[in-house]
C-alpha cells in the first residue's frame, strides 16, 4: 500500500491493491481513486477564480445600490450596533451557488423508492427566487437516495406491519428509555438485532447521528487517544469532539499511518505527562459514502490486535448492503462479529426507517443502557419504526425476497459500476460498494450533468466544494435493489450522452 | 451552502492552496495577466513587467492581507472570522510549502521585473514599495498583528 498522499488527508494513487492473509475468505481488497488529471484542475481552479471574481464585482455593485439586492439585510435603525452576520460568510452562498441551486433540495412529493416525482420549480434569472411552474415531473428514476435495499415503499409487509404498529402502540411516548419510553418492541427489536448481527446484544436509539454525538462521549473521555479516519462522518467528529478525548487524524484507509500513529500513542503516552492512555480507540466507517471505498478491514483489526486497542466500525452504509446476508462489512470479509468491539449502525439506509444501534458484548451494552446521554434524555424510537425495521429485518435475514434484494443490489452495483468506467468516467473507490462516486471537477459539469439528467429523466445528488475539497466535485450515485436492470442501462446510456457532451471521460485507466 | 455536514476539514480554506495543480494554476494565470499586458502597445516592456509586478502585489494583499474570514459558513464556530486568508493557510503553521510559495512568488516577480526595466531608479522604487507590500505581511513575526488597529475586525 505505497500511497503518494497528496490531498492532506486522503489517500491518492492509481489503484490500491492487496492479498490480506487475516480472516477465513481471501478476498481481493482494490479499492481507486484516480488522481486528479492537471487539465481538469486547471479549469475547475480557473472556472472558481472567474466566478468569485464576478462575486466580487456584483457584491460591490449590490452594496453601492447598482444592483438590486434581495438578500435579507440589517434593520437600517440598528446601523450603529455591531452587526449580527458578516456578510462575506454568504459570499459563497449569493455567487457560487445560487447560480446552480436548481440542482440541491428538489422536492419530491412521492416516497422515495425506485423512482420519484419532482416537483417542478422555475428560477427567477436572478437566481434569487424560484416559482412552482405547477407541474410535476413524473417517475423519475431516483439515482439519489440511500435505498439500498428497496425498502422505502409505502406499500407492502412492512408498510402495513407498520400501520399495525401504529394503531396498536400509537406513535411514540414522547419520553426516553430510562423513564417511561422502554416498549417491549424496543426489546424485541434490540434482541432481533444482536442475533442478526451475531453478537450479545445490542441497543437501538432514535435518530442515526445521535447514536454516534451520545454515545462516544460514554466510551472514552479525556485521557484517551481516540485515532480516527480522516473521512470519517461529521456525527463520529462531533463524538470524539464532546468526549474530550485527544484525537489524532489518520489518513484514509492508510494502514501505514495508522500503525505509526498507533506506535506513537503506544510508545510516548499522553502528550506532557508521558503516562500511557487509558484507552486508544480506532474508528472507522463500514462504507464512506462520499469515497465510495470500503474500510480495510482486516488491516485494521491486525494492528487493533497488536497494539491492544479498541475498534469503532459505524456501519451506517455498509449493514445490509454488503455481505451474502447483508451482516455488514464484517460478513463481506468473512470476519467474526465478536473481533469488532463495539459495532454501530444506523437504520436509515438499507432498512427504510430511522435511527441508530450499537452492538457488542453485553458489558458494554448495559453500560450505554445506563450512561448514554441518549438513553437518558432522548425520546426512545417511534413504535412504528421499529416494526418497520423488525419486519424488513425478517425479509432481509429469512425470505427468499432477501436474498433476492442482496442479489440484485450487489449485481446493480457491478454492472453500473463497471458501465461508468468503461464510459470513463473517474470512479472512485471499492468495486464493490453501493455508493458510485462519479467524479466531476468543475462545478459547471456538475450543474450541467444534472439538469440534463433531469431532462432525461433521472435524479442524481451532484456535491460540490465546500462540502467536497474544491477540485473534487462529484455526482454521488446510490445503487438500489428496487432499480430494474432496464433502468440502470437507461441511466447508463444517458451518462453516455452527456459523457460525450460534456466531454467527462477524464480516466486514463484501461 | 454550509460545511457542516460532511466535510474532511471545519474550515476548506487552511488546506485549498495544497489541493493538485492549484499552484501551476496561480503561476499560469499570472502568466496571462502578464501577456495581456505585455501585448498592449502603449505600454513598453519595462512599464508592462513594473505592471504586473504591481498589480500581483496589490491582488495578493487585498486577497491575502485584506479580505478576513470565510466565504462559507465553517462548523469551528467562526474560530477565523477575524483572520485573514494568509493566517488561515494551514491553520497558521509556518514555514509550510504553501506559505514558501507565496513568499517566493513576489521575490521571483520583483528580480524579473527589476531585470526587464534594466534597474531605472523609478521603476526600483515602485518595484521595492510592491515587494515590502507583498512580503511584510507575510513574516511569521507579523502573524495576527493588526497595526494601528487597520483592519482587525
Amino acid at each position: 500500500m505505497n500511497a503518494a498522499a497528496q490531498n492532506g488527508e486522503l489517500n491518492r494513487n492509481g489503484a490500491n491493491e492487496i492479498y490480506h492473509k487475516g480472516g477465513s475468505t481471501k478476498r481481493k481488497f482494490q479499492e481507486s481513486f484516480e488522481p486528479t488529471p492537471l487539465y481538469a484542475a486547471i479549469v475547475t481552479y480557473v472556472n472558481y477564480a472567474v466566478v468569485t471574481l464576478f462575486g466580487f464585482l456584483r457584491d460591490f455593485l449590490r452594496k453601492h445600490g447598482f444592483e438590486k439586492l434581495y438578500a435579507a439585510t440589517e434593520d437600517p435603525e440598528m446601523k450603529d450596533f455591531v452587526p449580527l452576520y458578516a456578510s462575506f460568510e454568504s459570499f459563497y452562498t449569493r455567487n457560487i451557488y445560487n447560480r446552480i441551486q436548481d440542482i440541491f433540495n428538489r422536492p419530491i412529493c412521492s416516497v422515495p423508492g425506485a423512482t420519484i416525482n419532482i416537483v417542478e420549480r422555475k428560477f427567477s434569472h436572478s437566481g434569487w427566487t424560484s416559482k412552482y411552474t405547477g407541474k410535476t415531473l413524473k417517475n423519475v428514476v431516483n439515482l439519489g437516495s440511500y435505498n439500498y435495499l428497496g425498502f422505502a415503499e409505502n406499500e407492502g409487509t412492512c408498510s402495513e406491519a407498520a400501520i399495525e404498529s401504529a394503531k396498536k402502540y400509537g406513535v411514540g411516548v414522547c419520553s426516553s428509555r430510562q423513564e417511561m419510553g422502554n416498549l417491549d418492541i424496543h426489546t424485541k427489536l434490540e434482541q432481533t438485532m444482536a442475533d442478526y448481527l451475531g453478537v450479545e446484544a445490542c441497543i437501538t436509539f432514535g435518530m442515526g447521528y445521535a447514536t454516534n454525538s451520545t454515545n462516544i462521549p460514554c466510551l472514552v473521555n479525556k485521557g484517551c487517544l481516540i485515532l480516527s479516519d480522516g473521512l470519517n462522518h461529521a456525527s463520529l467528529v462531533l463524538g470524539c469532539r464532546l468526549s474530550r478525548a485527544t484525537i489524532r487524524v489518520f489518513k484514509h484507509n492508510d494502514m501505514e499511518d495508522l500503525e505509526r500513529k498507533l506506535s506513537d500513542g503506544v510508545v510516548y503516552g499522553q502528550p506532557r505527562t508521558q503516562r500511557p492512555w487509558k484507552k486508544i480507540l480506532i474508528i472507522v466507517e463500514g462504507v464512506y459514502s462520499m469515497e465510495g471505498s470500503i474500510v480495510n478491514l482486516p488491516g485494521v483489526l491486525a494492528l487493533k490486535k497488536k497494539y491492544k486497542a479498541y475498534l469503532y466500525l459505524d456501519e451506517a452504509h455498509s449493514i445490509g448492503a454488503l455481505g451474502d446476508h447483508g451482516r455488514g462489512v464484517t460478513e463481506y470479509f468473512g470476519i467474526h462479529a465478536s473481533e469488532v468491539d463495539i459495532m454501530m449502525g444506523t437504520f436509515t439506509k438499507s432498512f427504510g426507517a430511522a435511527g441508530g444501534y450499537i452492538a457488542g458484548n453485553r458489558a458494554l451494552v448495559e453500560h450505554l443502557r445506563a450512561h448514554s446521554h441518549s438513553a437518558c434524555y432522548a425520546t426512545s424510537m417511534s413504535p412504528p419504526v421499529c416494526q418497520q425495521i423488525l419486519t424488513s429485518l425478517s425479509i432481509i435475514s429469512g425470505t427468499e425476497e432477501g436474498r433476492n434484494r442482496i442479489k440484485q443490489l450487489a449485481k446493480s452495483c457491478k454492472i453500473f459500476r463497471q458501465g461508468l468506467k468503461k464510459l470513463g468516467f473517474i470512479v472512485y473507490g471499492n468495486d464493490d460498494s453501493p455508493v458510485v462516486p462519479v467524479l466531476f471537477y468543475s462545478p459547471c459539469k456538475l450543474g450541467a450533468f444534472s439538469r440534463e439528467m433531469l431532462k432525461r429523466g433521472f435524479a442524481v445528488v451532484g456535491v460540490g466544494f465546500p462540502a467536497t475539497p474544491i477540485v473534487e466535485s462529484r455526482v454521488r450515485f446510490c445503487m438500489s435493489a428496487a432499480l430494474t436492470d432496464k433502468q440502470i442501462q437507461d441511466a447508463l446510456s444517458a451518462c453516455s450522452d452527456l459523457s460525450s457532451l460534456l466531454n467527462l471521460n477524464y480516466s486514463k485507466a484501461k | 451552502m454550509h460545511t457542516g455536514t460532511t466535510n474532511q476539514v471545519a474550515n476548506p480554506n487552511t488546506v485549498v492552496w495544497n489541493s493538485p495543480g492549484i499552484w501551476i494554476t496561480y503561476l499560469l494565470t499570472t502568466g496571462f495577466m502578464h501577456l495581456i499586458l505585455l501585448s498592449m502597445p502603449w505600454f513598453t516592456t519595462s512599464v508592462s513587467w513594473t505592471l504586473t509586478n504591481v498589480l500581483h502585489g496589490v491582488c495578493m494583499y487585498f486577497f491575502l492581507h485584506t479580505i478576513k474570514g470565510t466565504p462559507f459558513e465553517t462548523s469551528d464556530q467562526g474560530k477565523y472570522r477575524y483572520s485573514t486568508h494568509w493566517e488561515q493557510i494551514d491553520s497558521g503553521t509556518q514555514f509550510t510549502a504553501a506559505r514558501k510559495f507565496f513568499m517566493t512568488t513576489p521575490i521571483v516577480l520583483y528580480i524579473l521585473a527589476s531585470f526587464y526595466s534594466m534597474y531605472d531608479f523609478t521603476h526600483f522604487v515602485v518595484n521595492t514599495l510592491v515587494l515590502l507590500l507583498s512580503l511584510l505581511p507575510k513574516l511569521p513575526q507579523l502573524h495576527g498583528v493588526r497595526i494601528f488597529g487597520i483592519n482587525k475586525y
